[in-house]
């Protein structure tokens, strides 16, 4: 239950929609019971009268019990999914709040992609821990108390029967197929991660299967992990047919128990068989309701994995240094920086130090995976190197608190996220006091000047193309107007010349910012007042453009391929 | 829906024993009725003994213990139905895969048939688990207790025959309404349970512009409006189920008022037949009202199955093959070859001829149709017009083990298997290789330092589960496959940039290598391949516009020249 406390604190500050949902649940199980308790007495009591009266209470008394069973059972659903999804809004507001302060850095552990939609889905599954899991047997529970309560007024043996019935029901055997369920309900998951891969590995690797021969063997492969993993679901189906099946039949013998212990009283004159009937039906009615307890070792176990997963994700210690950058431009001062990838043998940066004095314009190039970004997101204090160290002035990174540090840069990243909104508000989140034309000139420097401020931005910015994503993200850096600029790879898909007069107009703008920018290509890098090279982690060449081509060392050779490729 | 049904249907001996299941349960319910009637009216009317009552009582607990074992089998029959079918639906749509030529060279829809596979396939699962068993209790449970009412009490049986068709009427009514609703707020919904994943998504963007704190608030605003709009939505879902329980209600109350009529006035019935309907009248709705439940899950799966469907019925024109070997050198030649992609794309009708041991080398904008004419001679595209012929054959004559026996394909974005580097490089050779082999093959495509100085070596599990690999590693591992194979026929995709030159020296060393033995056609992106090139093949828009060595396409070609020359100007970088 450990892992499930904050849902069930969560769940509980809905106080009124839970309360209200449990008493009208409480109160529709009554009034079943009450509809058939009826029915059973009166056909009794008919059956030895002949008064009209009786009739009339009958008939009277069936709708009664009748119509409130279904009023209070609509009630109950409301305010129960009322309390659920006003749960699952604090859920997800809490979950972010504890999320927040751990990114960007939690997206560099966690490699899966799928990190965010797992989160999303586990936020979404633990809807069915109140409608399924917390509620069913306390309502439940609830009417077999108050039938046990209503049965000891005529027979005490009768009542204990319904007693130890119920205990069966809604403690013994949830908890015993909870348990039995937690051992193997892995299996399903890890067979269907299983399938999911190799389906992804058949389809992705396709061509390379069908050239080498392989297909055949590989598509029998792929039914083998099919069937293990429908195997894990004919298995996990039967069980869930199984307890609803045992949870079904000791609800009818409960019942038959009930009869049968009836019936010897009244058959020994302890007990008028007018009520016989009547007890039998009330009982029915008590274990009618218990279906769905059926499904909650399942419900359980299942909110139980989402809500522990959540946990480990917000698991980390969040940044806590509180250092500030120091004021005014700054020089930035790289020293023996090394930093290795979790669970990765080699350094993915190694050593590597530079000087970038303020004011000065530094390009870093190199092949994909010499290390470019990771120099950047260490310089961002996303990442925390394995040695060495980063200093802005004559602080150090490591002790400064990284909102203080990103305040102060305008940041390009690889992946910019835009969300759905205008264009407008997607400017603002840079800043919020910019007016109207501030905004239109920050659109006309990135070449966007006909877009209006008020154009639909779609999730993910998926109505924009990459190279329109690209120079609004530098419109927003721009409009941030802080005096150091980061930028990764910013113009990767958009056009040479563009780029190059965004760039030029920037430099004229702003003689006295510091720029750090990564580069894709190696073309336009003659404005710039030095170029770090990078290859496997390791800075092998710093200069400007002419000193690195009069070396003819590694630049040098990068160019010369770089004019051969012929797109 | 119709897909399903008929495959629910081929599956006989599960739907017969689900009959047959369904006929016990019903049974048994009307069994335990009877008994427990049987009981009551012994004990409270009869006076008989409790030992009297003895048989009944056990009669009654072997009538229970009938119901749960039926119910547990129809709940068994329906998990093995849903999952043989399921299974076989699985199957059909792998082996519609594998024998779907597009399949490697169509990009992008990976990701949607893997979802086919996984999620559509699972989402059948109510119509099969839930739906059919329900279904055919309905035919059959509900007759059977209409019969015994009948005979017990031929008016309630008449009342029950008038008022129960407002159910599913009501259902449908009803049912219509909730889905309109449902219609109408779907954007809606949809737009706040993205709402989360977007700000999540964009969490980066937002703590490095100082605005995560403000979110928090935005995400428990746009989760209570979702909240709002789903209550309406299942509001009138809920009062759906209100309005048929008050018309089961009332017809109940009616059968109540009848047989209390009856009973009380007319003494025309019994305490047993009178206490007998009153407790199958219920049982009766009850099995209605489950129906329609059961119904809702299957429009659920109906969606799911049509997306199968439609990917089912898609045909394929796979590549015919025969059974000739083919002996190197290779010698290719397209007669009057086109391609055309249902209404999209096409490449137009070409002829040329490859020499063994020539080399080929394809230049054109990207969209020019260079992939597909590649994909089209390798043979992993049909030619939907014109022949190939292969050393002389009709490819269709030709073995395709052999064939792809003979050749490699080297693209830019090689993929790798899970497994060790050594499993991944034998992919390679299809046979047993000798560890000297496999390091000769790593060593030539540079690889072998690297390998070695892995603590497990060859036996490094790499691939999604395994090892990340950087792009100029990749390439390497996928050459040193190349070098075990030693094709004789070479594709090759040449990496435009963002190799490291490490990686760069080696891929040339080792096309230059490989391609002294084997006939080479290349995707040119290097000014060096193309100039080297025994023939030049430039494509614009799907069709070939010249076919020459670099000199007379310099000399005749004029949109040729242009085009090298504007790249020896150096500013050619500038155009992506």
């Amino acid at each position: 239950m450990g892992e499930l406390k904050t849902v069930f604190w969560l769940t509980l500050k809905e106080k009124r929609d839970v309360a209200l949902a449990v008493v009208f649940g409480f109160l529709a199980g009554l009034a079943g019971v009450a509809l058939l308790g009826a029915s059973g007495y009166l056909i009794s009591k008919a059956a030895l009268t002949a008064q009209m009266t009786t009739l009339v209470v009958m008939a009277a008394s069936l709708k009664l019990f009748g119509f409130a069973a279904a009023i209070t059972r609509y009630a109950e659903r409301l305010f129960s999914h009322r309390a659920t999804f006003t749960m699952l809004g604090h859920l997800r507001s809490s979950f972010f709040e504890r999320l927040a302060p751990l990114a960007p850095g939690i997206f560099q552990r966690h490699q899966s992609g799928d990190l965010l939609s797992r989160i999303v889905g586990d936020v979404e599954s633990l809807q069915n821990f109140l409608l399924r899991v917390l509620y069913p047997p306390i309502v439940v529970g609830m009417a077999l108390v108050a039938t046990v309560f209503f049965t000891s007024f005529y027979s005490l043996p009768m009542a204990l029967v319904v007693l130890a019935g119920a205990i069966f029901v809604v403690v013994i055997l949830p908890a015993f197929f909870a348990l039995r369920r937690r051992k193997k309900t892995h299996v399903t998951g890890e067979t269907r991660g299983e399938f999911a891969a190799a389906s992804a590995e058949f389809l992705y690797g396709f061509k390379d299967l069908k050239i080498h021969l392989a297909l055949d063997q590989k598509s029998s492969e792929l039914q083998e992990t099919a069937h293990r993993y429908e195997q894990a679901q004919q298995n996990e189906g039967l069980e869930e047919n199984r307890v609803q099946s045992v949870n079904a039949l000791v609800a009818f013998l409960a019942s038959f128990f009930v009869l049968a212990t009836g019936a010897y009283f009244v058959s020994i004159g302890e007990l008028s068989g007018l009520y016989l009937a009547m007890l039998v039906m009330v009982s029915l009615g008590a274990f009618e309701n218990v279906g769905p307890l059926a499904a909650l070792p399942a419900y359980y176990e299942e909110s139980r994995i989402a809500a522990r997963r959540l946990e480990e994700v917000v698991e980390g210690k969040p940044d806590d240094s509180t250092g500030a950058m120091p004021e005014g431009p700054v020089d930035i001062r790289v020293d023996q920086l090394s930093y290795r990838y979790p669970n990765d043998s080699r350094l993915s940066l190694d050593e590597v130090s530079f000087q970038l004095p303020q004011g000065s314009k530094t390009a870093i190039v190199g092949p994909s995976g010499s290390g470019k970004s990771t120099l950047l997101q260490l310089m961002l204090k996303v990442a925390l190197p394995e040695g060495g160290e980063i200093r802005f002035g004559d602080e150090v990174l490591n002790s400064m608190r990284p909102e203080n540090v990103w305040a102060r840069m305008n940041v390009v990243l690889q992946e910019n996220h835009f969300f759905s909104g205008t264009i407008e508000s997607n400017l603002r989140i840079a800043n919020e006091q910019a007016d109207a034309e501030q905004l239109h000139e920050a659109l006309e420097l990135v070449h966007l000047g006909h877009m209006e401020l008020s154009a639909p931005v779609y999730e993910k910015g998926r109505n924009l193309s990459g190279g329109e994503k690209q120079r609004l993200a530098m419109a927003r850096a721009f409009l941030k107007g802080e005096r150091l600029w980061l930028l990764d790879e910013p113009f990767s898909s958009v056009d040479g010349i563009t780029a190059q007069s965004i760039y030029s107009e920037l430099f004229t703008r702003h003689p006295q910012d510091t720029f750090v920018i990564i580069s894709h290509d190696l073309a336009g890098l003659e404005s710039m007042d030095r170029i770090l090279v990078l290859e496997n982690g390791r800075l092998i060449e710093q200069g400007d453009y002419q000193q690195l081509m009069d070396r003819r060392g590694y630049f040098y050779e990068l160019k010369k391929i770089e004019e051969q490729v012929f797109v | 829906m119709g897909s399903l049904k008929q495959m629910a249907y081929s599956q006989n001996n599960h739907i017969r024993l689900l009959f047959l299941a369904s006929l016990a349960k019903g049974l048994a319910m009307i069994g335990q009725a009877v008994f427990f009637v049987w009981v009551a009216d012994s004990v409270f009317l009869k006076s008989a003994s409790f030992e009297e009552v003895l048989p009944l009582l056990a009669a009654l607990l072997a009538v229970i213990v009938l119901r749960a074992g039926a119910s547990y089998a129809v709940g068994r029959l329906g998990v093995t139905l849903s999952i043989e079918a399921r299974r076989s639906l699985r199957r059909e749509l792998i082996a519609s895969y594998k024998e779907n030529p597009l399949q490697g060279s169509i990009a992008g829809q990976s990701g949607r048939k893997v979802g086919l596979l996984l999620e559509a396939v699972d989402d059948t699962d109510g119509y099969f688990n839930k739906y059919i068993p329900q279904m055919i209790q309905s035919y059959t449970i509900p007759l059977m207790l209409l019969g015994v009412i009948f005979y017990l009490n031929w008016t309630t049986g008449l009342i029950i025959l008038i008022t129960a068709p407002f159910i599913p009427l009501f259902m449908a009514i009803v049912g219509k309404r909730t889905k309109q609703k449902a219609d109408e707020k779907v954007e809606q919904l949809a737009g706040f349970s993205g709402a989360f994943l977007d700000v999540l998504q964009g969490l980066t963007t937002l703590r490095l512009f100082g605005q995560a704190k403000r979110q928090g608030d935005t995400i428990r605003e746009n989760s209570l409006k979702f909240r709002d709009s789903t209550m309406d939505v299942l509001k009138s879902a809920f009062l759906s189920s209100l309005t048929l329980e008050y018309i089961s209600m009332l017809s109940i109350g009616i059968i109540a008022l009848e047989i209390g009529l009856r009973l009380v006035v007319f003494d025309s019935i019994t305490f047993f037949p009178a206490f007998l309907v009153m407790l199958l009248v219920p049982d009766f709705f009850n099995l209605l009202k489950e129906f329609g439940s059961a119904f809702h899950t299957a429009r659920g799966s109906a969606a799911s199955a049509e997306l199968l469907s439609e990917e089912l019925a898609k045909s394929h024109q796979p590549v015919v093959w025969g059974e000739s070997p083919v002996d190197a050198p290779i010698e290719l030649a397209l007669e009057q070859v086109g391609f055309q992609y249902g209404e999209g794309f096409q490449l137009e009708a070409t002829s040329f001829k490859l020499h063994g041991g020539s080399s080929i080398a394809l230049v054109g904008a990207s969209g020019s149709g260079k992939s597909t004419l590649m994909n089209v001679m390798a043979g992993l595209l049909p030619a939907t017009s014109g022949r190939i012929l292969i050393n002389g054959l009709p490819r269709e004559q030709v073995s395709e083990d052999e064939w792809f026996g003979q050749l490699s394909y080297i693209t830019q974005d090689p993929y790798l298997f899970t497994g060790t580097i050594k499993e991944n490089i034998e992919l390679g050779a299809n046979r047993v290789v000798a560890q000297q082999e496999l390091i000769v093959a790593a060593q030539k495509a540079g690889i072998l330092e690297l390998i070695e100085s892995l603590p497990e070596g060859f036996e490094t599990v790499i691939g999604e589960a395994g090892r990340g690999l950087s792009g100029g590693e990749k390439q390497r591992l996928v050459l040193a496959r190349a070098f075990l194979k030693k094709p004789a026929l070479l594709f090759f995709d040449e990496p435009t940039a963002g190799l490291d030159l490490h990686t760069e020296q080696v891929l040339q060393k080792a096309i230059e290598e490989l391609s002294k033995e084997a006939t080479v056609i290349t995707i040119a992106h290097r000014l060096h391949t193309i100039r080297s090139a025994s023939r030049i093949i430039v494509l614009d828009a799907g069709r070939v516009e010249a076919i020459g060595t670099h000199e007379e396409l310099m000399d005749s070609f004029s949109s040729y020249r242009s085009m090298i020359e504007a790249q020896q100007g150096g500013k050619q970088a500038w155009v992506n």
